[in-house]
């Protein structure tokens, strides 16, 4: 087992140095830079080559993709040249809401998923499975901008009984953080559950139809007993693999999902640093969510070897 | 009398006027206490100019509360005492004195006095400091501090509206504590410090600054409220959906549907301003087709202005006539705009004889699209191919000041005084003349203006201006700059948006 981790951590290395870089790269291939960002219409070619002298921008790209990575293993991401503010501090206010959305839309998107995929696998087929998959297709099919806007027109306007805007710190007002985060949850679970709901069933509905199950079956065990305790766990190896990866996804759908609801999450510095161009904090917050992508999936390893004995022991 | 005595006298007089003022106001109109939420669109970066080089609407509507200025804008866009009591010029207008109120602090305690405004000028006109705020400021030669609180502005050119232009909390006007700037050095940004009415009680970067009444400020009787929380609400549905749920009390808006929508709306109140400048494109006259004055014309009049006015903001912007604007004291009986005239456009294109193809930069915004959209539709219905160019704001400045062109938008802002856009615009050599355009007769209006006193010769040259520019079209105009925000009618004592700003400075609650 220790022997897998350390496998897995060695990865990570080569990973995260092609991430960085890559993102150094594609960002450097955009037209425009932070200086032409901070001096708007006063941007001459005057101006832009002091600010540029100013902040360091004028060496070559790999010369202050290499400063940063030395200023990384040193445990100093930077300072952002627009704010004043440190990356670390910026991440560290952001980070927490970020994750605090992934785990309600993973917990919505499991919560909805599951029961639903479980009745849909019990009789594939019937009026009922279709009619949740069709729901599932339709909800998949909703862009989430549009969900969002959906939900704030119904709950916030209409029936006034959830806030659009209204985020505050869990650490201030627990039930107001809960009740802000509410819709915007919602709108990414949305997203999520038909994954979850399709994969399960299709896996489930194979399951079903193992022998043990009709020995289960034979033995007079309650249907209750057998979905929930014989069948759903060895049905749930794909779906853990389809939530690892769809956290990647996700992170896609909160950079929109923020930005509507007001929510200060990493989403949305990252999408303002990619905006005005401010590389510093876009190369910390890329390093952060790749660093959380792949340990999310290095989880989802791990438990799959827990899962699966076959896995554990090299035996696959 | 000794000049300490003179001063002693004039403070004395001074602080019984300021006593006397406030007395004068109905004591009970104005209730105090509670507060307000107020949405715009942008995250806040800071306000150190030299970091943040200039302020957004967020960042304006955030300063108004923090700092204050030297003057202040009434209702009638006159300047009238804010940190300075009285102002005087020279018969050049190149020699401003200021007399500065009397007993006002910081938030931190230290003084506000003349070496104040001297240490934060020349921290923004040292070239080594590189702020890109000194094009806003680059007529001041030099700022000295003829006693304690007497501040005399030497400038490189007569400016007859000073005053008024230094109104706004533009990132060049507003006063900063020295003091506070000197201890926290590049944590000044996010830890600013004014002599404003309210001050920084919390900020979580990307979510809310929260500000709390300054218990020393020097006007008693204010500010009203007892805090005001700004929040940036990039979205614009959602920003509207939270005045209508009333998250917010006051957001700031620029989307046509989302006004026409509020008007309905009994629990909602539009304020609005049409301001100066307009919503303008900048023609390259050095590349084909446009270096052929004829093309700019024929371009100019397939436009319908009122039409595109209706279309793209269901006319609450309303067509221009000229770079000026409803809200400048620059107003031409005749500024000789071309029409609106299809057959005359397609009559100079086939004088022009070659096909006009080209193409025209637009922000990448849905905004920036349908804009593209209008015009392409009108173009071709006079024979002339647009290609739309889709890029976003900084790369278009970029190809902007490159010269990389055919058509670019840009932008003329609500100032007091035309002068300084007007100048870099369309003088011969500035770099801001994106049209590379050269004209001696408006070069020499131009500096006519600038170092004339009598205002109505100067509206007499701008005026002129504003013909040949119609004429020679190196940019047109399409429609006047607008601001709105939408409140709930119970919110009281919000000024006019001049310059976009929502100031809440002295805003309170009307609780009957």
């Amino acid at each position: 087992m220790l022997g897998l981790i350390g496998r897995k951590l060695v990865y990570l290395v080569p990973v995260l140095l092609a991430v960085t870089a890559l993102t150094f790269l594609i960002a450097g291939l955009l037209p425009g830079d932070l200086a032409i960002a901070m001096l708007g219409d006063q941007a001459t070619p005057e101006n832009v080559a002091a600010l540029h002298k100013k902040l360091g921008l004028d060496l070559p790209l790999w010369q202050q993709y290499l400063h940063w990575l030395g200023g990384v293993l040193g445990g100093d991401l930077g300072t952002s040249h627009r704010t004043g503010e440190t990356v670390l501090h910026a991440i560290a206010g952001r980070l927490p809401v970020s994750l605090e959305l992934l785990v309600m839309a993973e917990l919505g998107g499991i919560a909805l998923g599951v029961p639903l995929a479980i009745l849909c696998a019990v009789r594939p087929g019937s009026p009922f499975d279709r009619a949740v998959s069709g729901v599932a297709f339709a909800s998949l099919s909703v862009p989430p901008f549009m969900l969002a806007i959906l939900l704030i027109f119904v709950f916030a306007l209409r029936l006034g009984v959830l806030p659009a805007t209204a985020y505050v710190p869990f650490s201030q007002d627990a039930l107001g953080n809960l009740r802000a985060m509410a819709l915007p949850g919602a709108t990414l679970a949305l997203l999520e559950w038909p994954g979850v709901m399709r994969v399960l069933r299709s896996d489930m509905i194979s399951t079903l139809q193992e022998d043990y199950i009709a020995m289960a079956r034979a033995k007079g065990l309650t249907a209750r007993r057998i979905l929930l305790v014989h069948a759903l766990k060895p049905s749930s190896l794909t779906l853990i693999t389809v939530v690892g990866v769809n956290i990647g996804r996700l992170i896609g759908g909160a950079v929109i999902t923020e930005a509507i609801f007001a929510l200060p999450g990493m989403g949305r510095l990252l999408v303002e640093a990619i905006y005005l161009r401010d590389f510093v904090v876009l190369q910390g917050g890329v390093l952060f969510v790749a660093v959380g992508f792949v340990l999310i999936n290095f989880v989802v390893d791990l438990l799959y070897a827990a899962l699966d004995p076959r896995i554990r022991h090299g035996r696959a | 009398m000794t000049p300490l005595d003179r001063n002693g006298a004039l403070r004395s007089i001074a602080l019984a006027a300021i006593l006397a003022a406030s007395l004068a106001l109905p004591a009970s109109a104005q209730t105090r206490g509670g507060s307000a939420t107020l949405g715009v669109e942008q995250d806040i970066a800071g306000f150190d100019p030299l970091t943040v080089g200039v302020y957004d609407t967020g960042q304006e509507a955030t300063a108004v509360l923090i700092f204050e200025t030297l003057t202040r804008l009434d209702d009638s866009g006159k300047p009238v005492p804010g940190l300075a009591l009285s102002w005087e010029h020279s018969a050049d207008f190149k020699t401003w004195t200021y007399k500065l109120r009397p007993g006002v602090t910081f938030q931190d305690g230290s003084p506000f006095n003349a070496q104040t405004i001297v240490s934060n000028t020349q921290r923004m006109l040292d070239p080594n400091n590189h702020c890109r705020c000194v094009f806003y400021i680059s007529f001041i030669d030099h700022v000295e501090a003829a006693d304690d609180l007497t501040v005399v502005f030497h400038l490189k050119y007569p400016q007859p509206n000073l005053p008024a232009l230094q109104a706004p909390v533009t990132v060049t006007n507003v006063i900063h504590s020295p003091k506070a700037i000197e201890a926290m050095k590049e944590g000044y940004n996010r830890h600013p410090v004014g002599t404003g009415p309210f001050q920084i009680k919390s900020w979580q970067s990307g979510d809310r600054i929260v500000l709390e009444r300054n218990p020393h400020y020097w006007d008693k009787a204010r500010p009203y409220l007892d805090e005001i929380t700004i929040r940036p609400l990039p979205d614009n549905t959602a920003r509207f959906a939270s005045v209508q749920s009333g998250e917010t009390d006051i957001i700031w808006t620029d989307r046509a549907e989302d006004i026409v929508k509020a008007r309905k709306i009994p629990s909602l109140i539009v304020h609005e301003y049409a301001g100066s400048g307009a919503q303008v494109y900048a023609f390259n006259t050095k590349v084909p087709p446009f270096d052929d004055v004829r093309v700019r014309q024929a371009v100019r009049m397939a436009v319908d202005l009122n039409a595109y006015s209706k279309a793209e903001f269901d006319g609450l912007w309303q067509p221009a006539k000229d770079p000026f604007g409803p809200g400048s004291f620059v107003q031409c009986k005749d500024a000789g705009a071309l029409p609106y005239d299809p057959a005359k456009a397609k009559a100079l294109l086939r004088d022009y004889g070659k096909p006009v193809a080209f193409k025209m930069e637009v922000t990448a915004t849905p905004r920036g699209r349908e804009v593209g959209q209008i015009f392409q539709e009108f173009w071709r219905d006079v024979g002339a191919e647009m290609t739309i160019d889709q890029i976003d704001q900084t790369a278009l400045v970029t190809k902007a000041f490159r010269r990389d062109f055919q058509l670019t938008p840009w932008r003329i802002i609500d100032l007091a005084d035309p002068d300084p856009q007007m100048y870099a615009n369309f003088h011969t050599g500035s770099p801001v003349n994106l049209a590379n355009y050269s004209n001696p007769e408006v070069d020499r209006l131009l500096d006519d203006a600038r170092s004339s006193a009598d205002q109505e010769k100067r509206v007499d040259d701008y005026c002129r201006i504003a013909k040949i520019l119609n004429q020679e079209v190196p940019w047109f105009w399409t429609v006047d700059n607008h601001y709105f925000s939408i409140a709930k009618p119970q919110l009281k004592g919000i000024p006019k948006q001049f310059s976009d700003i929502i100031d809440l400075s002295g805003a309170w609650w009307d609780k009957k």
